[in-house]
């Protein structure tokens, strides 16, 4: 070691430096010619023909495609949004409890646990327009005479969908703004409190700031596995009806193995690795931004 | 008296709305699980009858029994998969660990060039879709003839993992003092000896806990699984749950009971790292 002491942290990095370069960086890079290639599955010889920019050509007049993107971008707005949102409230209502806070801890953890193709096919279950739990409540407490058609139409497909995906990610967020609520020091709330700060401005000028970070590293760790969304809408509507919950996953998934269309779902396979690639730089310049913040403050 | 009798109701008005709003919150979070137990342990024409039934009338096993039953009698290979979930989790968990051990130290206790740049970039490989990322994988995969092996999907979820682990465990090194290691040195221990004896030791519960949530991810996968693995010798538990899907009609309750199957690990395991891993992931936030 003594000798090569310069370079100990690339000698320490170098294993995970070459396995992420086998799986991960290789075969991107040959994925990105086979975008530039008809690529059929089931002809092997298409794989060295090079047609340019057709297959990117082809995607972006596709209005299939760009159905896809937008609802893709749609689902993970509101459903990112509203998990911070509801995460938020989670965790003040749990850091609220003066009893039993280990136990409420335990059961908000509870959705983090379920692989997100459970959570697609338990909310499947429950939106069964026949059988499921949604409509049988409904019908029970009289609110609704007919079986909604919860996956069937497309609105609330979609609607289904951003709820089973909400339900399954809300814990992240709730867990760790929990961990920055009962990180933080007490005085400055009270020196808000002797300084006549009314509830709301205690919580927006001295809470928010200080539990920024905390809701951005759930951000960051989120937008590391948005696609986690395909597992679900796969098992809930596999893109149905007609194509109206497809997403941008699940349309590569059926250009690849369905129509064997390779050089196509590749390309399109690299809007989806960009579109995940902009989500995560963008939190993770937040949360680097918001921990100087809160570096020099406390 | 009477301004203090009203911010006493107000008072506990208030106490009665956040019990409800808790309560309704918890629910929400616990119903759809509870749902899944309860519908695996009741017989399939209580779960398709028409008004429902709410209170389960009878209790019966029957699911369970059908599902490691074996092929052909209701059932579908559950032990084979369960064992193929066992290995294949375990030994990339065992080497992402090892591999995200000696990358989260470099990160903790080195300075280097283009430090936040690099582990920006482990992260971003973490970021590319699984689905994206089987194309080329599964393309590979077929040329090595490594698909549908343990050893393709092995890989693959190491490479998965390392990046998440990295992150985990720079944050564990972190909050062992670096004081503890340098006076070790002092005393005479090679940098090796320190690591092993005293840092790797404090920061063991946090190391463990990222095993856990490596192994957790792996459990949960599907993506990946369900395009690199294809028969009986490599399938995972989430991929094996389609098995109780034909073309039109489900078996609910079967797939009830599988669900419960992959939960109850997955349950136990969490609840034993959840402290840990909340500590790790936000290391690092309050200090800068």
């Amino acid at each position: 070691m003594k000798g090569l002491k310069p370079s100990a942290p690339f000698l320490l990095l170098l294993p995970a430096i070459i396995v992420l370069a086998a799986v991960v960086v290789v075969p991107l890079i040959l994925s990105l010619y086979s975008s530039f290639t008809p690529f059929r599955l089931t002809k092997p010889e298409t794989f060295f023909v090079f047609v340019g920019f057709r297959n990117y050509v082809a995607i972006l007049s596709n209005t299939d495609f760009w159905w896809a993107f937008g609802r893709t971008v749609l689902l993970l707005t509101i459903a990112l949004n509203l998990e911070m949102l509801l995460g938020l409230g989670l965790a003040m209502l749990v850091e609220k409890a003066t009893r039993g806070q280990r136990l409420l801890r335990t059961l908000m953890m509870f959705p983090m646990m379920f692989s997100p193709i459970l959570v697609g096919f338990q909310f499947k279950f429950m939106f069964n327009d026949n059988i499921g739990l949604v409509n049988n409540a409904l019908q029970s407490l009289g609110i609704s005479q007919d079986a909604i058609p919860w996956l069937i139409e497309s609105h609330l497909a979609f609607i289904a969908i951003s709820i089973a995906e909400i339900w399954s990610s809300t814990a992240i967020f709730a867990i760790l703004i929990l961990a920055g609520l009962l990180a933080m020091p007490k005085e400055p709330i009270e020196a808000a409190r002797v300084d006549g700060c009314t509830p709301w401005q205690t919580f927006r000028y001295v809470t928010w700031p200080f539990v920024m970070p905390f809701a951005y590293i759930a951000m960051t760790i989120r937008s590391l596995d948005v696609a986690r969304a395909y597992d679900i809408v796969k098992i809930m509507t596999d893109g149905g009806p007609a194509g109206r919950t497809e997403l941008l996953w699940t349309l590569v998934a059926r250009t690849a193995y369905s129509d064997g269309r390779m050089g196509a779902a590749n390309a399109m396979a690299y809007f989806s690795i960009l579109l995940s690639i902009a989500f995560t730089v963008y939190f993770f310049n937040k949360l680097a931004a918001a921990r100087t913040q809160i570096g020099a403050e406390w | 008296m009477d301004e203090n009798s009203s911010a006493r109701l107000k008072r506990r008005l208030l106490g009665i709305v956040y019990r409800i709003g808790l309560f309704l919150a918890m629910l929400t979070i616990c119903l759809p699980g509870l749902w899944i137990v309860l519908s695996s342990l009741r017989p399939t024409v209580e779960i398709m009858a028409k008004p429902p039934v709410w209170i389960p009338q009878q209790i019966s096993f029957d699911a369970y029994v059908a599902m490691f039953s074996g092929i052909g009698k209701g059932g579908i290979p559950v032990i084979e998969y369960f064992r193929n979930s066992l290995i294949i989790s375990v030994t990339s968990t065992v080497i992402a660990v090892a591999i995200g051990m000696a990358g989260g130290y470099a990160f903790a206790r080195y300075r280097f060039r283009g430090k936040s740049g690099v582990f920006l970039g482990l992260m971003l490989t973490r970021t590319v879709p699984g689905i994206a990322l089987s194309l080329p994988l599964f393309f590979l995969y077929v040329r090595l003839g490594i698909i549908d092996t343990h050893f393709g999907l092995i890989l693959a979820y190491v490479a998965l993992n390392v990046p998440f682990t990295i992150w985990l465990i720079d944050g564990f090194f972190r909050q062992v003092p670096k004081d503890l290691a340098e006076a070790a040195q002092i005393d005479g221990c090679t940098r090796w000896q320190a690591f092993w004896q005293v840092e790797f030791p404090l920061a063991g519960p946090g190391i463990a806990s990222a095993a856990i949530f490596a192994f957790l991810t792996c459990w949960n996968e599907f993506a990946l699984a369900s395009q690199l693995t294809r028969s009986v010798s490599a399938k995972t538990l989430p991929v094996g749950l389609l098995d109780y899907t034909a073309e039109f009609t489900i078996d609910w309750r079967g797939m009830c009971a599988l669900a419960v199957v992959m939960i109850i690990p997955a349950l136990t395991l969490t609840y034993i790292v959840q402290k840990h891993l909340v500590g790790g992931l936000t290391s690092g936030a309050v200090k800068g």
